[in-house]
């Protein structure tokens, strides 16, 4: 609202041309860069622009959209979770495990569905819940716990099922959470939206919600004011981890399997995506909107890249450099901002 | 407040202070040799030599890539590519030495220095790159690290399709890694050889001394005249020319160049350094901790092979491991 003001006030003083830099030091570029790189990837590639495709965008996008909201959490109290790539893998194949298990003992698909989506929630409660008792309450460095989360779930997930992908999953289970349609959008879409309408409200309605950007401001001034700010900063961990699991029950949905490197690349991509849609890694600083663009960009990135027959292993390339590329404009950009 | 001036040593004075070296220095070398009791009553094969020299030649690896993560922590940083520069440098020497070797059939030592001075050579430049952008363009080492991190994988796996490197001389991939120097391999040597140099460069020197310094408060080095950006990118250099060596050992063990050459080897050099007592914060780590703290490692690692645990717990244990670590570094000060 500040940064509105300003551009506002600024659009009074020097007229047109400096207020549109102005906007974009204030907003970033980035929804700018987007559309450049969705019409670029078209003009190279004209089936880019069918409609179908653009849907595909979105429902691929949705799924990093999720983690990436989820990742905003901890980032706006200076953290970061680097654990979220592999306890997607690990929500994966447990979830699938008992899904099958349950299926095997009774026979009952929603029985094994409701099941499965509680088991996955579940892990998701709990690994949050030791991340953020071990960085707020033991107050350790939440860059060691969510690397030793990571390795404790990598090796969970790779010795579950002794390394293999769990298959043969019920059809239903891909058709409501994958396949279907609800209210005219595909449910990963579906489902994105409504965490996204939620997180906003919890991030500016609720006291958590406001009490996680003062700590990443300033941790002090939360103390100060008597809120419980190692509560609100354990929250963060386990609102993440939660938010994480959703995104890990539907990508099961969509691989119909559970499977152990479904989690893949999810660290390095969610962090990418909300810090390249303009959340601070310094805390204090992002909004919902902000990863959805974020989300967006890089899902047009490879999808695009895709079109175009970039290879895979470039591509791992090519995002590692507009990682670092985001980083260091942002970082200007705030600089600039007057 | 006269008496803590004067050197008073009362005996609950002493206690305290003699707590204080138990909890700094005591402790690890502790556990180390419970550890290594225990592993041997467990199980008598653990004291075999065969079994002992393994464990220091794995720790060999450890203890240099662990190093160098110590020089970047100190100095007030991450470096999250070390597992992928060690990926690279196999990569990059094993092609190189596979065209060399059909340029100069028979010069074949000489086709392996060069291959080596290639692979240290990549190491040099990412690490430089690293310090660069850390430094000059201040971007979040984090961020920097973990998106060098990717290139570097996604390089050395495009170079190679993702398939084994093989047809490097033997005289790397077979004499050079089963070189043995009084019952010892010659990796041990060269580990002690390059802790020594640290452990001299750090604490003897006015560039060691001066990487704490920038570590502990930026500015402050800053306003006293030390060379900052110097410092910084020295450190992430140094960095990655150890887990080049890394890789290039380890490539002579493995006997080809693999993209997916030990990919827990960024979780353990962090793990190696923190349970070594070197702090996130920067400014703080000693070098000898941090090789006992890979010691560690690897004895545990090695406790899960005799025990006939799946090595894909391994994660799990040096995780577990990490956080307790870390967590014990911050209840210490309380019991203090």
């Amino acid at each position: 609202m500040n940064a509105l003001l300003h551009t506002l006030d600024s659009i009074s003083r020097n007229g047109m041309r400096h207020s549109v830099a102005q906007l974009g030091i204030n907003y970033g570029f980035l929804p700018v860069i987007l559309v450049l790189t969705y019409l670029a990837f078209g003009v190279l590639e004209p089936r880019f622009l069918t409609a179908n495709n653009a849907l595909n965008i979105l429902k691929q996008s949705s799924y990093l959209i999720i983690f990436a909201a989820a990742q905003l959490f901890p980032l706006l109290t200076r953290g970061y979770d680097l654990s979220v790539g592999m306890v997607i893998s690990m929500i994966s194949v447990a979830s699938a495990m008992i899904m099958m298990a349950v299926l095997h003992a009774t026979n009952d698909v929603p029985l094994a569905i409701v099941a499965a989506a509680c088991g996955g929630f579940g892990i998701g409660v709990l690994v949050g819940v030791i991340n953020g008792a071990c960085v707020a309450a033991l107050g350790i460095n939440p860059f060691i716990v969510t690397l030793g989360m990571q390795g404790v779930a990598f090796g969970l997930a790779t010795t579950l099922s002794g390394g293999f992908p769990v298959y043969n999953l019920p059809d239903a289970y891909s058709k409501i959470f994958a396949y279907s349609n609800w209210l005219g959008l595909p449910a990963s879409v579906a489902t994105c939206l409504i965490i996204l309408g939620i997180v906003h409200i919890i991030l500016s309605r609720t006291v958590f919600g406001r009490s996680l950007y003062l700590i990443g401001a300033s941790p002090r001034a939360v103390h100060v004011a008597g809120l419980p700010s190692h509560r609100y900063n354990a929250l963060a961990y386990v609102a993440c981890a939660c938010l994480t699991s959703i995104g890990a029950l539907l990508l099961t949905a969509r691989t119909a399997s559970g499977e152990p490197n479904a989690g893949g690349d999810f660290m390095l991509k969610s962090i990418a995506a909300a810090v390249i849609g303009g959340v601070s890694l310094r805390g204090g600083e992002g909004r919902v909107i902000h990863c959805v663009f974020g989300g967006l960009f890089i899902t047009v990135l490879s999808i695009g890249m895709n079109f175009v027959r970039v290879d895979g292993y470039i591509q791992q390339i090519i995002l590692g450099i507009v990682v670092i590329a985001a980083v260091y404009f942002d970082q200007f950009r705030r600089r600039t901002r007057l | 407040m006269v008496e803590t001036h004067t050197h008073v040593r009362t005996p609950a004075v002493q206690w305290r202070q003699y707590r204080r070296y138990l909890v700094s220095y005591g402790l690890l070398p502790c556990l180390l040799v419970m550890l290594f009791l225990l592993l041997g009553f467990y199980d008598e094969r653990f004291w075999r030599v065969t079994n002992l020299i393994n464990v220091m030649r794995n720790a060999s690896y450890l203890m240099i890539i662990s190093a160098g993560q110590m020089i970047v922590l100190i100095v007030g940083g991450f470096d999250l590519s070390v597992g992928g520069v060690a990926a690279l440098t196999s990569v990059t020497m094993a092609l190189a030495m596979v065209q060399l070797r059909n340029l100069i059939p028979d010069a074949l030592t000489t086709v392996v220095v060069l291959g080596v001075l290639v692979g240290l050579i990549t190491g040099f430049a990412i690490g430089f790159l690293n310090g660069f952008v850390v430094a000059i363009l201040r971007v979040n080492p984090f961020m920097v690290t973990i998106g060098s991190m990717s290139v570097a994988y996604g390089v050395a796996l495009y170079a190679t399709a993702g398939v084994p490197v093989y047809g490097m001389p033997e005289v790397f991939s077979r004499n050079f890694a089963n070189l043995q120097l009084f019952g010892l391999p010659v990796i041990v040597y060269l580990t002690i050889v390059i802790l020594f140099a640290v452990w001299v460069a750090m604490g003897s020197t006015k560039l060691g001394r001066y990487i704490y310094a920038v570590g502990s408060n930026l500015h402050a080095a800053s306003l006293s005249g030390v060379p900052t950006t110097v410092c910084i990118i020295v450190a992430y250099v140094a960095s990655s020319l150890l887990a080049s060596v890394t890789g290039v050992l380890l490539t002579a063990r493995v006997g080809s160049g693999e993209a997916n050459l030990a990919q827990t080897l960024m979780l353990e050099s962090i793990a190696a350094a923190i349970i070594g007592g070197v702090s996130l914060r920067g400014g703080v780590g000693h070098v000898g901790s941090v090789a006992l703290g890979a010691l560690l490692l690897a004895l545990v690692t090695n406790g899960l092979d005799i025990m006939h645990i799946n090595s894909l717990f391994q994660p799990i244990v040096i995780g577990v491991v990490l956080v307790a670590a870390a967590g014990l570094d911050r209840i210490a000060p309380t019991v203090r």
